[in-house]
């Protein structure tokens, strides 16, 4: 019999997988670079990275010193970085697959995109949750222009917003256009520089854990195009 | 439901048929390298995938046939990306055919190399092994074509040219190997420049495509 959550839904055991996209330096290594600091406490980690041409992120993630450098892995994904989050994931789920046969005991497995455009999201059959990160230097009206990953990814990062003042964009007004593109689904307003900025996003990484465990996390798809709803209402965590 | 197929999920579009380390060496005649991977390493790929489909119908080991494999394919990066890509594939026919005693077979291997995974697949599908070795080749050729694409300045329709103009050799090849049963009659026909290559990819720290 075919069993179609054989491979990846359903197994709660299996460690959380928490996907990172958003356009090129924007910041989503920086970010895993910082939750492996901020968790690697008590957690058990493991990276995946889709370097477009060069294994640069999972270099300068092993050149961080925040995880044992064989807990970091990538994938290339030949020219085809949307591809390989979205319509064969099969490389990166047999990365993240190897990784958890590696270190039982794994918590999380964090796969960072290759940097791609305001289009590209995980499928949800690779991830269990994703996070898009925008970067404020990017401009202020990038909130607005929306897309799937902006309006429906599980959370979104406005990152860097030390930057703001140096870029002439108004931090709030950011957040608050984020806020009204996503109906209520969480944005975090994100700086290395900024405590409690961090301590925000490392407790949403942890309430999704606890989801995770307690199985009543369901994937949820940002889709490629229009919004949708699940049923009667639309879902946040 | 074709298995030579790009949009099969099986991770193709990481795989560049070893043209990217080539074409990094230099070389720009990409007719003249599909012609030499269809007698060499595409050959050896493929009569490996017929003996092993002659051992699955037949019920034999195929311990022998990998083995024979192995030993014809002397490159650890082309070993390694031919587990990985029958990794991948296996993933998908586990899927499909979850109690196919074929596919059973091949995944209880110890990482079975791509031709032992596509030889379950046939063997489920009743595809024949001159269609298996001839799939094994058309699928090599159109890898190395949209690779091709990416890593050089190319009009898509000559290389959709070359794909055609390449078919009779994969049919030569094809018939060639297709009556091969014993895991001693897979060709050596050893290609020391792609496996160079091959290891030189492996090493280096940029790339797009993962062999
Ligand atoms: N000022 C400031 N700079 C940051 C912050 N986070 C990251 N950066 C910088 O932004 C640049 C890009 O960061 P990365 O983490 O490499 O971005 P990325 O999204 O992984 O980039 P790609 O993988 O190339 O798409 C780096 O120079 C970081 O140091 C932040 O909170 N504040
Ligand atoms: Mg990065």
């Amino acid at each position: 019999m075919r069993d179609p959550f054989a491979s990846s839904l359903g197994c709660a055991p299996r460690a959380l997988r928490v996907g990172v996209c958003g356009p090129v330096g924007t910041g989503k290594s920086s970010l895993i670079a910082l939750l492996c600091r901020e968790l690697a406490a008590d957690l058990e980690l493991a990276v995946v990275t889709n370097d477009i041409y060069t294994d640069e992120d999972a270099r300068m993630l092993r050149a961080a010193g925040v995880l044992d450098p064989d807990r970091i892995r990538a994938v290339e994904t030949g020219a085809c970085p949307h591809t390989a989050i979205r319509d064969d994931i099969t490389a990166n789920l047999i990365a993240a697959e190897e990784l958890e046969a590696d270190y039982e005991d794994l918590d999380v497995v964090m796969i960072e995109s290759g940097g791609d455009n305001l289009t590209a999201t995980f499928s949800p059959a690779l991830v269990d949750v994703q996070i898009f990160v925008l970067d404020i230097a990017g401009g202020g009206d990038v909130a607005r222009k929306g897309g799937p990953g902006i309006e429906r990814a599980d959370l979104l990062i406005v990152n860097k917003t030390d930057l703001a003042p140096y870029v002439g964009v108004d931090r709030d007004q950011m957040v608050t256009d984020a806020r009204a593109a996503r109906s209520g689904r969480p944005v975090i307003a994100l700086s290395r520089t900024d405590r409690a900025s961090i301590d925000e996003l490392t407790a949403w990484v942890r309430h999704q854990l606890v989801h995770h465990r307690d199985g009543v996390l369901v994937p949820q798809d940002p889709g490629p195009m229009a919004p949708h709803s699940h049923g009667d209402h639309v879902h946040v965590h | 439901m074709l298995l030579a197929d790009a949009r099969l999920p099986v991770a193709g579009h990481t795989q560049s048929g070893g043209l990217e380390p080539a074409v990094a060496d230099g070389l720009r005649d990409v007719p003249g390298y599909v012609r030499t991977r269809l007698t060499t390493v595409t050959r050896v790929d493929a009569a490996a995938g017929v003996v092993a489909l002659h051992h699955l119908r037949q019920a034999l080991p195929l311990g022998a046939v990998e083995a024979a494999w192995a030993a014809r394919t002397p490159s650890l990066a082309m070993r390694r990306t031919s587990r990985a890509q029958g990794k991948a594939l296996l993933r998908l026919a586990v899927r499909l055919w979850p109690d196919a005693p074929a596919v059973a077979a091949v995944a209880a291997l110890d990482s079975p190399s791509r031709p032992a995974v596509l030889a379950s697949c046939a063997a489920v599908t009743g595809l024949g092994p001159r269609s298996l070795a001839r799939l094994v080749g058309y699928d090599d050729v159109q890898t190395v074509a949209s690779a091709a694409l990416k890593l050089l300045p190319l009009d898509p329709a000559d290389v959709a040219c070359w794909v055609h103009d390449a078919l009779p050799e994969v049919e030569a090849m094809a018939e060639g190997v297709a009556g091969l049963t014993s895991p001693d009659d897979i060709p050596a026909a050893g290609a020391p420049q792609l496996e160079a290559w091959a290891e030189a990819h492996a090493r280096t720290t940029r790339r797009l495509f993962s062999a």
